[in-house]
């Protein structure tokens, strides 16, 4: 399994650079690709908000979606990881506490 | 400036743009390590993860599909999806980075990190148009990579003794949200993101499947809006 992403991730991280400089991606391809990014991040963060840990049913973890929120906005203000990261990780040991 | 920077200067200059990007890198570091080794992955498997792959995301979710108990093809799937960035990425930097030998070519690449790839590019767009960005890249994205490396280490040692009840593996998230948030600068954007995080809760599929076909319809999402004139 390690090995197999390893050499999928370094293909697809090497194959644009030395391919090209001959090869032009079609324009549809460079539109989808702008949005992988985006799309995957947020796929990825959601999920563990709804979700306990191997839950089969949706249950809202409050605090941490209210903390997440709350990151999101300081990310939109500061743009700054360490600030969001930290915030972040305060909001939610306040509101567990709070809301235990 | 007048003068052509050297290698040198550009390589250092590169070490000085990591320095930040550090407070990014560390924690999910050592998030990533802690989560491969609470997944029941051998520390040597959890560190060979690190230098071989060397993608947080997908390591990641790689990691958490892995204890989930996905299939082999699922895993690999979901890693090559989160991972079609880097061939946005590379596309762009080819644009300088084309005309270099086969070996410089295959160490960019290797390096090539989120990170990396936006301040490069940020770099390249500066004034000054270096003449050595390659040299800057290397020490950038070397940097990375050793601060990741020890990272995951730390990660892998220490992880087991923090107690769960610190929710410690809500860094991961905030330091997507620290990423994700910038990038969310039109409309077609804010709906792909907002498509790929509600189908990745609302689906319920086999093989944890959502994380995939969550992205693949952000993806559309965000390409429709841009079609259909959701404009910016």
């Amino acid at each position: 399994m390690i090995i197999g992403i390893g050499v999928i991730t370094f293909l697809l991280r090497f194959a644009p650079l030395a391919l090209l400089a001959r090869l032009q991606l079609a324009g549809w391809l460079q539109q989808a690709l702008r949005f992988v990014p985006a799309a995957v991040m947020a796929a990825i963060i959601a999920p563990p908000l709804f979700f306990a840990v191997g839950a089969p049913n949706i249950v809202p973890d409050l605090p941490r979606m209210a903390a997440a929120a709350l990151a999101a906005l300081i990310a939109w203000r500061t743009r700054s990881t360490l600030l969001t990261v930290v915030l972040g990780m305060l909001a939610l040991w306040a509101l567990q506490a709070l809301l235990g | 400036m007048p003068q052509v920077p050297s290698e040198r200067a550009e390589f250092i200059d590169g070490l000085r743009a990591f320095v930040p990007m550090s407070m990014s890198i560390l924690p999910f570091g050592l998030v990533c390590g802690a989560a491969a080794s609470n997944a029941g992955l051998t520390t040597g498997q959890a560190l060979a993860m690190s230098w071989v792959i060397f993608a947080g995301s997908a390591q990641i979710a790689s990691t958490q599909l892995f204890a989930g108990g996905a299939p082999l093809l699922v895993i690999l799937a979901t890693a090559t999806v989160i991972n079609l960035r880097f061939l946005m990425y590379g596309a762009s930097l080819a644009q300088g980075f084309g005309g270099l030998d086969r070996r410089w070519q295959a160490a960019i690449a290797y390096l090539l990190t989120d990170q990396a790839y936006a301040l490069t590019i940020i770099r390249r767009s500066g004034s000054q148009r270096p003449a050595h960005l390659h040299w800057f890249y290397l020490g950038l994205a070397g940097a990375t990579w050793v601060c990741w490396q020890l990272a995951t280490i730390a990660g892998v040692l220490l992880g087991n003794l923090v107690p769960p009840s610190w929710s410690l593996d809500f860094i991961v998230p905030l330091t997507f949200i620290a990423m994700l948030v910038p990038l969310l600068g039109d409309r077609p954007m804010v709906l792909a993101a907002a498509t790929g995080g509600g189908a990745a809760v609302l689906l319920l599929l086999p093989l944890q499947l959502n994380l995939i076909a969550a992205a693949l319809l952000g993806v559309a999402a965000g390409m429709v809006a841009e079609k259909f004139g959701g404009g910016r």
